[in-house]
């Protein structure tokens, strides 16, 4: 996680924002969503308080509440809101920073590159196949949240393995529609940093 | 070294490239070949990805699905899968976890909001 929150606040390049424990995470949040358009993404969140628990995990909310109060004495109750208050206000302005800037990135992309972008914001497997294919193997019947979670997973391991096999792809200095051995290579790089699952793994110790 | 690692993980690939009469993973209904083909071309491959990439790409994932919900049935409470145990799975992937956590919250919020649309449409 940490590794994700400094690339962020380099992106950033504002010290103001990514010198707050609270507002880092909110911008990890903001940016790490596909599949709902920003505007609306933006209203649910100012509509809906205090979802900050899921937002900061490690309970870096409580570490920054009580870092910030280190100056002001006042009792622990009146502690708490001020902060969620400054936390909320914080909260917004990032999010509005944060949709401009997409904004204005978005007006300067290409057509070909806006349409990737489409299709890789639009793009999901399907909830109903998805469904199927975890019930079959586990037997039994699965909740909604447990397919919802899958089917993410499903596509940032697609992500990480086409990204990668790109990556090969330039290496060996060939062109883009991705050939099954650049695919190949790429999975063989994954298993080494052990990103691909595998139980059935034969683990030979000292080697 | 590269060819042991290489062969047993990718034996299954292999027999069905060359059509082999295993009646396993070659003759199963391709599941996500539409969606797979626009993931791909979203992450960076080619508008036309070769058909063979995006068949390895399908038994990539339908593994990854399979290995993830063994794993989650074996810890936890046994033998069923629940959300806590997966996200217990992706804890060490920084990106994986980010990605499932945003999109559980998302899912609670759109709830919400929708809960309390219909609450106001009831009441008027």
């Amino acid at each position: 996680m940490l590794k994700a929150n400094t690339s962020l606040s380099d992106k950033h390049g504002d010290t103001s924002v990514s010198g707050e424990m609270p507002a880092v995470p909110m911008v990890l949040g903001a940016n790490d969503k596909d599949g709902i358009p920003g505007d609306q993404f933006r209203e649910l969140k100012e509509a809906s308080e205090d979802e900050g628990e899921l937002r900061c995990p490690d309970g870096s909310d409580l570490m920054a509440g009580e870092r910030e109060d280190a100056s002001l004495f006042p009792p622990a109750a009146k502690r708490l809101k001020r902060n969620t208050k400054t936390e909320k206000e914080t909260k917004e302005k990032v999010d509005e920073e944060e949709v401009q800037r997409m904004k204005i990135l978005l007006s300067s992309l290409s057509e070909e590159q806006q349409n990737r972008y489409e299709m890789y914001r639009r793009s999901a497997f399907r909830q109903e196949t998805m469904r199927s294919l975890i019930q079959t193997t586990a037997g039994r019947s699965v909740s909604q949240n447990v397919v919802i979670a899958m089917s993410g997973m499903a596509k940032v391991f697609v992500g990480e393995v086409v990204e990668e096999a790109l990556d090969v792809c330039e290496r060996w200095g060939e062109t883009p529609p991705l050939q099954p051995k650049h695919l190949r290579e790429a999975v063989r790089r994954l298993n080494s940093k052990g990103q691909i699952p595998n139980v059935k793994g034969k683990k030979i110790l000292f080697f | 070294m590269a060819d042991e690692e290489e062969d047993p993980t990718f034996e299954e690939e292999n027999e069905e490239i060359g059509g082999g009469a295993d009646g396993g993973q070659g003759k199963r209904k391709r599941l996500f070949s539409k969606e797979l083909r626009c993931m791909m071309y979203g992450f960076g491959d080619d508008q036309n990805p070769y058909t063979e990439s995006v068949d390895i790409l399908e038994d990539l994932v339908i593994e990854f699905i399979t290995e993830m919900t063994h794993k989650a049935m074996s810890i936890g409470r046994q033998g069923r899968v629940q959300v806590e145990d997966i996200v217990f799975l992706i804890r060490k992937d920084p990106r994986k976890f980010a990605r499932v956590k945003d999109l559980l919250t998302m899912n609670e919020e759109l709830k919400r909001a929708r809960k309390a649309f219909d609450e106001a449409n009831y009441g008027s």
